[in-house]
């Protein structure tokens, strides 16, 4: 099994004429894109605007995507490009972050990420979604838990996990689902309350 | 190992022993453990790191290095007792500041901690089952989670996560036979460097008002000759051998300690005898136990003398070691010898030296 | 929401479903607006786990793609070349050199939220640790419990059956594992070096080469040794 099925699926289909296909991988990496992007701009609004261009650029290079990488690597690069390209382009000499290494002061954060810079004040829009999901995953049992920080903090493999849990792989994707579940309980509330953006889409 | 080559020269040499590692075989695992054991000795590093154990998790932070040929060490508390253990070659300093306390060990000079401790041979895999189980990220780094579970409940098991590009474990749980974790420590940052100042291993407490307590390394050559009995164990628990046979002083004390070692190829047991002290403060229990950590140590009184022995293994096994020392009168042919390290031709089914 | 598809699409969002069933999910996943905002909130889910800020979690790009999009002429291609292997981000330095460094985390509950802490500044989850010195005491144990608790999946045993021990009583005790540390292995000297420095104090201060137990220490006195 490919582990990059998930994302293949659904670029064979946008290749094929789906664009709602191109939709659901725009809503799993708009997030990163961001956050990347954000390395090289402070602007939130200018980051969104650069992140729209790179998910645009890429939609267009998408008959060449041949799959020889994984989808989000290739996006990835397109966002980078993107980005150096708007900040040379506004004047700024360009900056050199060593993202492959992420070491610029040789030690690693407690989440191995490079150490952001600071956002500024006043950038948090999203205070409330934040506080649910913090809550609800709060208020998780243990074990699901564990199994959904393992996943989307450290980026382990459902096998991984399995190993790290001394659990069936089938139990981990389990208690993963129903982690999410729990949450999006009480995520939807705030989504379908007010903003319900995600559901003008397709 | 050669104490004359440089530390930078040493990291090469591991560099390149990492590059060759190349294909897995069978005795990949326990390659890794001495990679790690390497790693953990030569390399100069700096980190913070959780230990977990009794339910409770304190943080602490290590200083390492070796240079030219010396290690340097310095653990530190960083709850607020202050403690700190300072090693400066073959002299450890345990500064206890909530007791007001200095403790100075010298380890006979002939010890090195770079090759004191026990090597795993193959025997050792007699005892224990040394496996790869996975390969783990562990914070966007390859690790190898090495396992060694034993075979018996005499010893302790472990789970080990060691980086792929350093060896060094970033992550280790000691476990019982059945798996259970007692003891664990993780990693929360770790610097490896070329160097290490000689600042970085200074003290950072004050000990005026303190009582130091030292070991009196001046009466130790007169020890080794006065020693007129030769302590032994005649029973030992499977795959446990004696390594080393030395003599001593404790801090504090001025009479002489025998020492002998015991291991299995990677647990050790320490057997401390000395001249039994009976004060007049009351009864005496004749049999005592005690645990550091996942530690075990226990004594008991053997004609006059007090023997204790600690190690890192359940407390049944030291149990099992203490009770089996006895007395020997000394051969004619030759002192105690201070043998060190493992003794060549594998392990003593038995305990007893040569004739 | 049958819960069987539900269970499909969190396996796909993390890359673990079969090709087969991938195929089938992504046609519902395009078509279906529910389908299509669960998969969105999973991916908010993720990002709050990962802390990441400032960014538009409203799917404020989301739109606005789709509508730029909405001029773009759809696409077709022929079929995909399967993909290679999974590409293994494999990080590999030289050791000697300008200096290496390793990070980890622990791979246990890591579970930060922002916390307020005494300077009034607020924990953002990088670099919390480097400042576990200098946290007030309540702060401090909360990150330790965060950042190793108890591993979960497995048991500790309970205390042994044979008669109660304290932890280290008195200076004495640490005379002999001091002395007794050189000659263990580097993981064992490490935990054992870890376990005396913060094992609870002893009642005295003197050496206590004194036969009377410490408190805490219940001696096993029997008579008559073996």
């Amino acid at each position: 099994m490919s582990a990059d099925a998930s994302d293949l699926s659904l670029v064979r289909r946008v290749q094929r004429g789906d664009k709602g296909a191109f939709d659901a991988l725009v809503l799993k990496y708009q997030h990163k894109l961001v956050k990347l992007v954000m390395r090289y701009v402070r602007n939130p609004a200018e980051a969104e605007d650069i992140a729209q261009e790179a998910f645009i650029k890429a939609y267009r290079a998408l008959p060449q995507f041949r799959g020889d990488s994984a989808f989000y690597t290739w996006l990835y690069r397109i966002a980078i490009n993107t980005a150096k390209n708007a900040v040379v382009s506004r004047d700024r000499s360009p900056v050199e972050y060593d993202l492959d290494r992420s070491n610029t002061d040789e030690s690693y954060d407690m989440q191995g990420r490079m150490k952001d810079s600071e956002t500024p004040e006043g950038l948090v829009l999203t205070d409330e979604i934040r506080s649910t999901v913090n809550a609800a995953i709060d208020s998780l049992p243990e074990d699901l838990r564990t199994a959904i920080v393992l996943r989307e903090l450290e980026g382990l493999s459902y096998e991984e996990i399995a190993a790290a849990m001394a659990c069936p792989v089938g139990t981990v994707r389990s208690r993963i689902f129903r982690a999410r579940e729990a949450i999006d309980r009480r995520l939807r509330e705030v989504f379908e309350g007010g903003l319900g953006r995600a559901e003008e889409l397709g | 190992m050669r104490s004359r080559i440089r530390s930078s020269e040493r990291i090469g040499w591991l560099a390149l022993a990492l590059t060759l590692a190349g294909v897995a075989s069978a005795d990949e695992p326990a390659k890794w453990l001495e990679r790690m054991n390497h790693a953990l000795t030569t390399l100069n590093y700096d980190g913070t790191f959780a230990h977990w154990e009794g339910g409770k998790v304190e943080m602490l932070r290590i200083i390492h290095r070796l240079e030219d040929g010396t290690v340097s060490e310095r653990l530190v508390s960083l709850d607020g007792s202050g403690r700190e253990f300072v090693r400066t070659g073959p002299s450890l300093t345990c500064y206890l500041p909530d007791r007001h306390v200095v403790l100075v060990e010298r380890t006979p000079a002939k010890v090195s901690l770079l090759s004191g401790f026990p090597a795993i041979n193959e025997q050792t895999a007699r005892f224990y089952d040394i496996k790869e189980v996975a390969r783990m990220r562990f914070n966007r780094h390859s690790t190898h989670l090495i396992t060694v579970m034993p075979r018996d409940e005499y010893r302790y098991g472990y789970r080990l996560w060691i980086d792929d590009s350093t060896a060094m474990p970033l992550k280790t749980q000691l476990c019982d036979a059945h798996g259970n974790v007692i003891e664990q420590i993780v990693f929360a940052n770790l610097k490896i460097r070329p160097t290490i100042p000689d600042s970085a291993f200074r003290p950072a407490i004050s000990t005026t008002g303190f009582q130091w307590l030292r070991n009196d390394s001046a009466a130790l050559k007169e020890t080794v000759t006065q020693s007129a009995t030769v302590w032994n164990v005649d029973h030992l628990p499977p795959g446990f051998h004696m390594t080393v046979r030395a003599a001593q002083t404790m801090p504090g004390s001025t009479g002489p300690v025998d020492h002998l070692v015991f291991t299995d190829g990677l647990a050790s047991v320490s057997v401390f005898v000395e001249t039994h002290v009976v004060t007049t403060a009351g009864q005496a229990p004749v049999m005592e136990s005690a645990r550091v950590g996942s530690s075990y140590a226990f004594s008991r009184v053997v004609d006059g003398h007090k023997v204790t022995a600690v190690g890192e293994v359940p407390p049944q096994t030291v149990r099992f070691i203490a009770d089996s020392v006895k007395a020997e009168k000394p051969s004619e042919s030759a002192p105690p010898p201070a043998t060190l390290g493992p003794l060549p031709g594998g392990p003593f089914a038995h305990a007893r030296p040569p004739p | 929401m049958n819960e069987e598809l539900d269970s499909q699409l969190s396996a796909m969002f993390d890359n673990e479903l079969p090709a087969a069933e991938c195929e089938l999910l992504a046609r519902r996943l395009s078509r279906d607006p529910d389908i299509k905002a669960r998969w969105g909130r999973y991916a908010v889910i993720g990002a709050v786990i990962r802390a990441e800020r400032g960014i538009a979690l409203e799917g404020i790009v989301a739109g606005r793609v789709s509508a730029a999009l909405s001029s773009e002429p759809a696409l077709s291609v022929d079929a995909l070349q399967p993909a290679g292997r999974r590409l293994q981000y494999r990080w590999w330095q030289p050791i000697a050199g300008a200096g290496l460094a390793a990070g980890v985390a622990a791979v246990s509950i890591l579970w930060l939220r922002s916390q307020a802490l005494p300077d009034g500044s607020q924990a953002v989850a990088p670099a919390l640790v480097a400042r576990t010195a200098a946290l007030a005491a309540p702060a401090a144990q909360a990150l330790r419990n965060a950042i190793a608790p108890a591993p979960d999946s497995f048991v500790v045993p309970p205390v042994s059956s044979q008669r109660t021990t304290m932890v280290v009583p008195a200076t004495e005790l640490a005379d002999y594992v001091v002395a007794h540390s050189a000659f263990s292995w580097p993981v064992s000297r490490g935990n054992l070096l870890s376990a005396l420095m913060v094992s609870e104090p002893g009642t005295s201060s003197t050496p206590a080469r004194s036969d009377q137990p410490a408190s805490g220490v219940q001696g096993n006195a029997i008579q008559n040794p073996k």
